[in-house]
């Protein structure tokens, strides 16, 4: 029993070695709009690329929380928005297509993996709040998280395996502090 | 949920403490023990949740797509089981660890519930090790058969083969895209003026090539002019996006996009004008449009799923049989659990009763019969315990019984023994001689008095047989009994005996008695014989003193006249006659009527002698006075006289006791003919309280017939005797109450032996 137990310990513990991580957070503005690009890294392990080839749709969601920060009280939370990138191959025509929730112009079709990966790791120029909703020279702070939200298995299996996703992950929080 | 858990294990815990459970009113300290215990127990299982809900936090990440709700349920049905599992391995380890212990302290019963649990465990391992291990192959098999080539070669067939299909739409489009570019750049029918020949060359082509549109943007992507099919003509053809057609054009100058319409997939080939200019470079874009019908279309998609489908599920083969190995693990690690668990419960429900039993049959075996095993069960080993029972209550009362029996038994024995007791009293004390043989002639008892008459002693004649023992006519006068006894009807016989024992002659009267059991069977004879010596002489005594008085009176009556007649015949005649032979004759009548007299007067002292009239006076001198007597006038017979003992003093009469030694001393001498030896010892025995006087002599010594008649009068083996000597002497002895008897001496000659009461 305790040989089971310590298996699946040491399974799970692999599955938790890959580091996926935010990076390339910046904080921009439009004339209009405050604008946040976002990257996560390490989120494409081989058993995700092999299930995305195997025309499993993958979700990325993106949590995105805006932050007005406050001395001596919680932080007062002006925004929380989550988008979401989904891919999606073709077999057939052997082209991969990008639904991204924050883009209007509909989903991207490439065939290039690389590309659709980089695809599903980027949120560019993503509007957080309108400028004008912001206090000039006030604290603020932005949150932003990364996990892997969705894979839709054949047969709903997902709800017969929900303990063996082992390509999971999920980013720790990361902040991003400035004064307007 | 916790709650419920706790109740359940509350409940397990109540159930396994109600056996030893008092009703009590109030909080004892049992009680309080084990409300504690319960608090540890919740307080270890709200831990262990915790560290499981933990645990499956940590393992299992639910997918975002199952529900919150199902995702509880899974946590419920997981703890659950995992309490459970573990509930057993503790019942399990518990009692395997209380089986090592029983072992160790060699309970009773423990070989049995380790055979048993043993038993169990390899009867429930092998069925579940062996389909464990057959559904783990079984699986492997299963899975690596629905995994087997052909079906992703066939599958991966139709997939090229519709991939060739898009590739033959798009290489076709492309050839005809390269010409029509051609076409148009030469006759540039791009030109503004010559829109209407552009439209009339496309709608050409279009009908020509059989595509089922065709369509012309500027390189601003504002479409200029199109040509379509029959089939499209009614129906809504929209327009590409700028994006889609400034995207970048691949190496061979054509990209295909495909679009889902009500009446198929509509692919459509974007290609640039001139043909392979970049487009950036371009001067318009021409995109060629195949309609696929739906069914064909549907088909695709469905090759596609299917394959797609296949390679996901290639992809969890792993999962799949890692997961089927899990669940297949824990479910037979829960039976080989369970089994365990109930091989102990069912060897504690068989070794339970057996080792009550044992405990009952120790306790009989120590001697506790108020033994009754209560009953465990209704199956056999219950009406064992029953058939116990029933037989620790017949032993009961059957040892009961014997116990009464025995102490019956006891004191009828005591009565025997008392009965044996006074019966050998009686024997020992009877004055009669009593002596059994038993059915084959050997002696089996002999009293005292028999002893004591006989002279023998019993253990030297005890168990032997009268044939041994008996010789000469003796032994004839037995068999004679013997055989009287069985051949006439008659039970009893009675005889006289005349023995010499020690020299010693004895008279007996014996009667023997045949004994006969109840069914008439032969046990043996009862010997009993009296001693009738003493009365014989004493009758004896009484008859020759009766005969002498008689004689005497008799006698010397005719005496006196014939003295005197003989005188007066002397006187009258012996003058005259002057005859000598007269007067001889004369005088020997007178001398003879005077030795008649003389005879007479001693036969008339018998029959009058004087009773004795004792008084306390020395024995010795007497005797020694005797001897004097007799020293002086035979010198060639030597006297001795040997006191070895201080005698005391005796109740005698003098003057009769020395006339007594004169006469026995006499005898003696008279016995020896020339040179001899006379020997009188005296001893006193202070036991038997007598004193004893023997006169020894080494004369002639007397036969077996004289020594019976030696003291009867008128029995003399002297020519002159007339054989009164010693019956005087006898009848002297009795007066004192004294015993005399004679016996040979050795080597030769004859003694007297006399014992006188002190």
């Amino acid at each position: 029993m305790a040989l089971l137990f310590g298996l699946i310990f040491f399974v799970q513990s692999l599955a938790f070695a890959q580091n996926a991580m935010l990076t390339n957070i910046i904080v921009t503005n439009t004339r209009d709009d405050l604008l946040v690009y976002l990257k996560v890294e390490g989120a494409f392990i081989e058993k995700m690329k092999k299930a995305i080839l195997s025309g499993v749709p993958t979700t990325f969601s993106f949590y995105i929380r805006f932050y007005q920060a406050r001395n001596f009280w919680f932080d007062n939370e002006v925004e929380d928005i989550k988008v979401t990138n989904t891919i999606k191959y073709d077999n057939l025509k052997e082209e991969f297509i990008v639904n991204r929730s924050w883009e209007k112009s509909g989903p991207q079709v490439t065939r290039s993996f690389d590309e659709a990966q980089n695809l599903m790791k980027e949120v560019d120029s993503l509007k957080v709040v309108p400028l004008k909703q912001l206090e000039k020279g006030g604290h603020y702070q932005i949150r932003a998280k990364a996990k892997l939200s969705k894979v839709t298995l054949p047969f709903y299996l997902h709800y017969v395996f929900f303990f063996v996703s082992l390509w999971d992950f999920e980013t720790d929080w990361y902040t991003v502090d400035f004064v307007y | 949920m916790v709650h419920c858990r706790l109740r359940l294990l509350k409940e397990t815990v109540k159930m396994t403490n109600n056996r030893y459970k008092k009703p009590v009113s109030f909080i004892s300290e049992e009680e309080m023990k084990r409300r504690k215990r319960e608090v540890i127990i919740s307080v270890v299982i709200v831990a262990v949740v915790a560290l499981l809900t933990f645990a499956e936090n940590r393992i299992i990440h639910f997918g975002a797509g199952i529900p919150v709700s199902n995702t509880i349920l899974m946590f419920i049905l997981i703890n659950i089981n995992l309490l459970l599992l573990i509930l057993l391995i503790f019942l399990v380890f518990r009692n395997l660890v209380k089986l090592l212990f029983d072992r160790k302290r060699k309970v009773m019963g423990t070989k049995l519930r380790t055979r048993l649990v043993v038993a169990f465990i390899a009867l429930s391992l092998l069925p579940t090790i062996v389909l464990f291990f057959f559904s783990i192959n079984f699986i492997t098999t299963s899975i690596e058969f629905w995994f087997n080539v052909p079906v992703e070669q066939a599958l991966e067939n139709s997939l090229n083969v519709g991939r060739s299909l898009y590739w033959h739409s798009e290489e076709s489009s492309r050839f005809f895209m390269e010409k029509i570019s051609y076409q148009i750049t030469t006759k540039g029918l791009l030109d503004t003026k010559n829109l209407k020949s552009l439209s009339r060359y496309i709608q050409v082509v279009q009908r020509e090539f059989n595509f089922n549109a065709i369509e012309i943007y500027t390189n601003n992507a504002d479409r200029i002019t199109f040509a379509l099919a029959s089939e499209l003509e009614d129906k809504p053809f929209g327009v590409l996006s700028a994006d889609n057609l400034q995207k970048e054009i691949p190496q061979k100058g054509v990209r295909t996009v495909s679009e889902i319409i009500p009446s198929g997939e509509l692919i459509r080939t974007i290609g640039t004008i001139p043909f392979g200019s970049k487009p950036a470079n371009s001067e318009a874009f021409i995109v060629l449009a195949r309609l696929m019908p739906p069914d064909l279309a549907n088909s695709m998609s469905s090759i596609s799923r299917g394959f797609e489908e296949y390679q996901q599920i290639k992809l969890l083969k792993t999962p799949i049989q890692v997961t089927y190995y899990i669940t297949l693990s824990i479910v037979a690690l829960l039976v080989i659990f369970c089994s365990v668990w109930f091989g102990f419960y069912m060897a504690k429900t068989i070794t339970i009763p057996i080792r009550v039993l044992a405990e009952g049959i120790r306790r009989v075996k120590e001697g506790d019969l108020s033994v009754n095993v209560p009953m465990v069960a209704d199956d056999e080993i219950g009406s064992l315990v029953d058939s116990f029972n029933k037989m620790t209550k017949d032993l009961r009362i059957g040892r009961d019984q014997l116990e009464l029996s025995a102490r019956l038994l006891q004191e009828q024995n005591i009565e025997i023994e008392n009965r044996r007791q006074y019966m050998e009293i009686v024997l020992k004390n009877v004055s009669a001689g009593v002596i059994t043989l038993d059915s084959g002639g050997f002696i089996s008892t002999m009293n005292k008095s028999a002893e004591k008459m006989l002279n023998l002693k019993s253990e030297d004649i005890l168990h032997k047989s009268y044939k041994k023992l008996l010789d000469g006519p003796l032994l004839e006068l037995a068999e004679e009994v013997m055989d009287n006894l069985r051949i006439s009807r008659n039970d009893a016989v009675e005889l006289p005996l005349k023995l010499t024992i020690d020299g010693r002659p004895m008279s007996f009267i014996m009667h023997v008695n045949a004994l006969k059991d109840d069914a008439d069977r032969h046990m043996g004879i009862v010997m009993v014989f009296d001693d009738l010596t003493e009365l014989e002489k004493a009758q004896r005594m009484a008859a020759w003193r009766e005969v002498a008085r008689r004689i005497a009176h008799e006698v010397k009556n005719p005496l006196t006249p014939i003295s005197l007649s003989a005188q007066r015949l002397k006187r009258k005649y012996s003058d005259r006659l002057k005859e000598s032979v007269f007067d001889e004759c004369t005088q020997t009548i007178a001398d003879h009527v005077d030795l008649i007299r003389n005879l007479v007067d001693e036969f008339s002292s018998f029959a009058r002698f004087p009773t004795a009239n004792p008084k306390p006076c020395d024995l010795p001198p007497i005797i020694e006075e005797t001897l004097a007597l007799y020293k002086e006038g035979h010198h060639r017979i030597n006297f001795e006289f040997n006191i070895t003992d201080e005698i005391p003093s005796l109740n005698l009469d003098r003057q009769q006791i020395k006339q007594a030694m004169i006469n026995l001393v006499d005898n003696a001498i008279a016995s020896i003919r020339n040179v001899g030896r006379i020997v009188i010892t005296l001893t006193h025995d202070p036991i038997l309280k007598i004193v004893r006087i023997e006169i020894a002599d080494d004369g002639a010594g007397i036969s077996d017939e004289g020594k019976t008649r030696l003291f009867e009068p008128y029995f003399s083996t002297k020519k002159a005797g007339m054989g009164l000597g010693l019956t005087i002497v006898s009848t002297i002895v009795s007066d004192h109450n004294g015993r005399i008897s004679v016996q040979d001496n050795k080597p030769k000659g004859a003694k007297f032996v006399i014992e006188l009461p002190v």
